[in-house]
């Protein structure tokens, strides 16, 4: 095989190479959205192979980028963990990009809209694959950028409002992130994360090691919008574009939960059985909070945003019952959930580019999807898939953490679980029948066309063909939960036996 | 020395914050910057007491100094100019659209 191999840098050269083609091409539109869409297929593509090649060796795919050896180059580490969530972030944002270039909100039109779009997903794929401390605060940094600015272009006035909240929230996780990064290289002098893990296993105590870890842990939360620090998340929702709320919601937000999953099994290791109780009381305080809000509001997109602190509650949990079948399952529940609510989010946005007024409110949309039964039927399965009903993949990702919580033992929190799933029934019920039950009021009018419905109808296939033949997905997902269980594979495939 | 960059680098990361949590958001965007060039003085301290002669001098056999934390605080400022820039933008545009400096009248997003 080769000994380095070029593999892992795809996914991110791909993107970043068509955001540079779309700013030389700034003053054709059209230009831009082919170079957009062939850019986020080819990373998809990349990253499918990556995946598989990860499958077939069982193992971690390094690229030390330069050809500098481990601990001095920055490496880019593609072990099944990473490769997996690629591939996830990938075909949402490859789902994205259509469904831009089908949107007819304006800002879609700014020459800097899809280059910004293709950075968010360099930024993120980035974000998974390397495997320094330091490069992961540059690349969210990237995505943080990416996703403010496309959020203050919205056609909505507010968008500044909910970007400035955002920027706020996000440059203080950064820097936390940027601090702990300066406190482990005082402590331990490197910023790899192999040789970090490595390090912080042999010499535990470190007075400054222990500081950062709080600071990571606090970081990664704003990143996940986990409940205590999520009140940015809301806002930004509702107003910044469909295309970039479907990003945000689904896949920006799993960053965090990439962070907690190496934390966890790789960097504070021996800190684990504290930070998974406190993952887990954190998952259950979001279900409650999250599913309450979100029967609360009255606005689609904001239903669905609530509704991801929630979900992202039920992944906490499962990665605070630890044990294998668990973080298995909290893999597949993150990889069903990206799709399901990217879905979701960009139905609700296509139904508001039809409403009289453009707006994602309750009393604008009242009626608006009775002219759209296409997309009454796919909002239909991706809420279902959402509660996590049968035939769809929400269902496998439910029954698969209930099971892995009951196996563990965990009968409590595994119980809260199921119940609080009745909540998610609660709001999608409510939202369907808001949307696309209830009559248009007097009076109002529901434009014949809108954003297309082409994105979200792939998303939802996708959706019901894994819920109809999970195993695939599955098998994944327990290499990559069983190569989690052993942090020093991850540290020999960097740095070498 | 060490102790007083360490005071340094804490009391300007203090009054960044309170800078940052000000009504005011040309005020608190001032904060942003102050705490993040604490953070970069921080990263900056980090290998400032090691060594005695530049990294690329390898003409002499004293101990060299550590270049890597100079190389991530050259990041680091780039991206927090960009970031600080950003915020500036926003502010203006926010107080064209909401005619005011205060963010507690830049409320118009609930529910």
């Amino acid at each position: 095989m080769d000994p380095n191999p070029v593999l892992p840098l795809l996914p991110v050269l791909a993107p970043i190479a068509g955001m540079v083609a779309s700013l030389l091409a700034v003053r054709w539109w059209r230009v831009q959205a082919l170079v957009a869409l062939a850019a986020t297929a080819f990373g998809t593509l990349a990253a499918l192979v990556l995946l598989s090649r990860v499958w077939s060796v069982g193992a971690a795919m390094v690229y030390q980028s330069g050809g500098w050896p481990a601990p001095y180059g920055i490496s880019l580490v593609a072990d099944p963990l990473a490769a997996f969530l690629v591939l996830m972030s990938q075909t949402v944002m490859l789902a994205g990009a259509v469904y831009a270039v089908g949107s007819t909100e304006r800002c879609v039109r700014d020459p800097i809209f899809l280059p910004l779009f293709l950075a968010l997903a360099a930024g993120l794929c980035g974000a998974f694959l390397t495997g320094d401390l330091f490069t992961l605060f540059v690349f969210s940094e990237l995505v943080v950028m990416a996703g403010t600015v496309l959020t203050s272009l919205s056609d909505d006035g507010n968008g500044p409002e909910a970007a400035l909240k955002y920027f706020y929230l996000s440059l203080m996780a950064s820097t936390f992130l940027l601090l702990a990064c300066g406190m482990l290289y005082v402590a331990h002098g490197t910023l790899n994360m192999a040789d970090l893990g490595r390090r912080l296993a042999a010499s535990p105590g470190e007075p400054l090691a222990g500081l950062a870890l709080p600071l990571l842990f606090a970081s990664f939360m704003i990143k996940s919008a986990v409940v205590p620090f999520h009140f940015w998340q809301p806002d930004f929702h509702t107003v910044s574009p469909t295309a970039v709320s479907a990003m945000l919601s689904s896949v920006v937000v799993k960053l965090g939960v990439y962070g907690f999953l190496r934390l966890l099994t790789l960097l504070y290791v021996a800190d684990a059985p504290t930070l998974q109780a406190l993952l887990l009381v954190l998952g259950l305080a979001g279900m409650v909070y999250g599913g309450l809000a979100a029967i609360g509001t009255h606005n689609a997109k904001r239903v669905l945003a609530y509704s991801t602190l929630a979900q992202i509650g039920v992944i906490l949990a499962a990665i605070g019952w630890g044990s294998q079948p668990a973080l298995a399952a909290a893999l597949v529940f993150t990889f069903n959930h990206s799709l399901i609510k990217a879905a979701l989010l960009m139905l609700a946005g296509a139904l508001a580019s039809r409403a009289g007024v453009k707006s994602a409110d309750f009393t604008h949309l009242t009626g608006v999807g009775r002219g759209v039964p296409v997309a009454g039927a796919l909002f239909l399965a991706g809420g279902l898939a959402l509660a996590g009903v049968p035939p769809t993949a929400g269902f496998v990702s439910k029954l698969l953490v209930l099971q892995s919580g009951f196996q563990a033992g965990r009968l409590v929190s595994a119980s809260a679980i199921g119940l609080l799933g009745a909540l998610t029934l609660v709001y999608v019920t409510h939202a369907y029948r808001r949307l696309f039950w209830v009559p248009l009021p007097a009076g109002a009018t529901a434009k014949p066309r809108g954003d297309r419905l082409l994105a979200p109808a792939l998303l939802v296939v996708l959706v019901l063909a894994i819920g109809a033949w999970p195993a695939a997905l599955v098998d994944v997902a327990l290499l990559a939960a069983r190569w989690l269980a052993d942090p020093q594979a991850y540290v020999t495939a960097v740095l070498g036996g | 020395m060490s102790l007083l960059t360490a005071i340094a680098v804490g009391a300007m990361f203090g009054i960044g914050l309170f800078q940052m949590l000000r009504p005011n958001v040309v005020r608190s965007a001032i904060g942003i910057v102050l705490v993040l060039n604490a953070v970069n003085l921080f990263l900056l301290s980090a290998g400032a007491y090691q060594g005695e002669i530049a990294a690329y001098d390898t003409t002499s056999t004293r101990a060299r100094s550590d270049a890597l934390p100079q190389a991530l605080v050259l990041t680091a400022i780039v991206i927090g100019m960009g970031g600080f820039a950003f915020v500036l933008a926003m502010v203006t545009l926010l107080s064209a659209r909401y005619h005011t400096s205060s963010i507690d009248d830049i409320d118009r997003l609930k529910g």
